[in-house]
């Protein structure tokens, strides 16, 4: 076993190297079985599924994360993105609106 | 009657790959403390911390930062860019002296934020420099990187707090003398 993780395993910490890096995928889904409404596992979740195509179900998710934490950093920005992906330039437009009164 | 010093905002924003210990560096910096166990970030955590400082012509200046600390997946990094990277103002680049492959990677993570932010002002660190018997990263082959990038650099260990205070004051500094 790598000195690496050796030391990892040693800390009780999770083993990390070039090749045993945590997928989101998983750390996402351990996070919100612990608490379905952790925001930065709803968030990445958010993003997992546009990545995979389904910007109308991250769309829906991400509007969970921001009923939950409307400051959340980044989230109506990235909102804003979605809206412009799906052509809705009004809800864009208005996303990004908000994202300056969050972050001044 | 003395004035009171500007007060100016910045926004920096962590870069590097997974576990080359950004939020550690963070909580060193902010916190003064360290966890050996390992938590990959999920999402974005944001810290603030307010340091007193000059500007070039000497004039105090009172730096409110604000770091932002971004999960290190690559996979999601463009879909997620303009969310993160939006107004940033300097970059704290973290490579990790034992895993080689983490140096390079930094051009990805530097290009990514600065075609949202434009060409602002970057700072790297090797850190885990209390790891010097796992180091896979010739000291010489950092130096040469960074000069080639201009990218003033030190080495760090959130571990031990070497080398994280002059990190963020060599960032901080690097910005003022860039917007003011």
């Amino acid at each position: 076993m790598p000195a690496d993780e050796r030391r990892a395993e040693r800390s009780g910490g999770a083993r990390v190297s070039s090749f045993h890096r945590p997928d989101p995928a998983v750390l996402v889904k351990e996070a919100l079985e612990r608490n379905a409404d952790d925001v930065d596992a709803l968030f990445v979740l958010a993003a997992l599924k546009v990545q995979g195509g389904d910007v109308r179900e991250g769309l829906s998710i991400l509007d969970r994360v921001l009923r939950i934490d409307p400051a959340y950093p980044g989230g109506w920005l990235f909102k804003a993105k979605l809206h412009g992906m799906q052509g809705e330039d009004g809800a864009a437009r208005s996303a990004r609106r908000r994202a300056e009164e969050a972050e001044g | 009657m003395i004035d009171p010093p500007n007060v100016m905002k910045l926004k920096v924003c962590m870069a590097g790959e997974g576990a080359v210990g950004k939020t550690s560096l963070i909580r060193r910096y902010v916190l003064d403390e360290y966890e050996d166990r390992y938590t990959a970030t999920l999402g974005t955590k944001i810290t603030k911390k307010t340091v007193s400082t000059k500007d070039s012509a000497g004039t105090p200046v009172s730096v409110s930062m604000i770091l932002w600390d971004i999960m290190g997946t690559a996979t999601l990094r463009e879909l997620l860019k303009e969310a993160y990277y939006h107004g940033a103002q300097g970059i704290l680049a973290v490579a990790d002296l034992t895993r080689r492959e983490t140096l390079v990677d930094l051009d990805g993570w530097a290009r990514s934020i600065r075609s949202v932010a434009g060409d602002i002002p970057t700072y790297a660190v090797l850190n885990k420099a209390d790891r010097d018997a796992d180091r896979r990263l010739p000291h010489a082959e950092a130096e040469a990187f960074f000069r080639e990038r201009d990218w003033p650099w030190t080495y760090t260990s959130a571990k031990t707090g070497a080398g994280v205070e002059e990190a963020f004051r060599g960032l901080v500094d690097r910005v003022l003398a860039w917007v003011l």
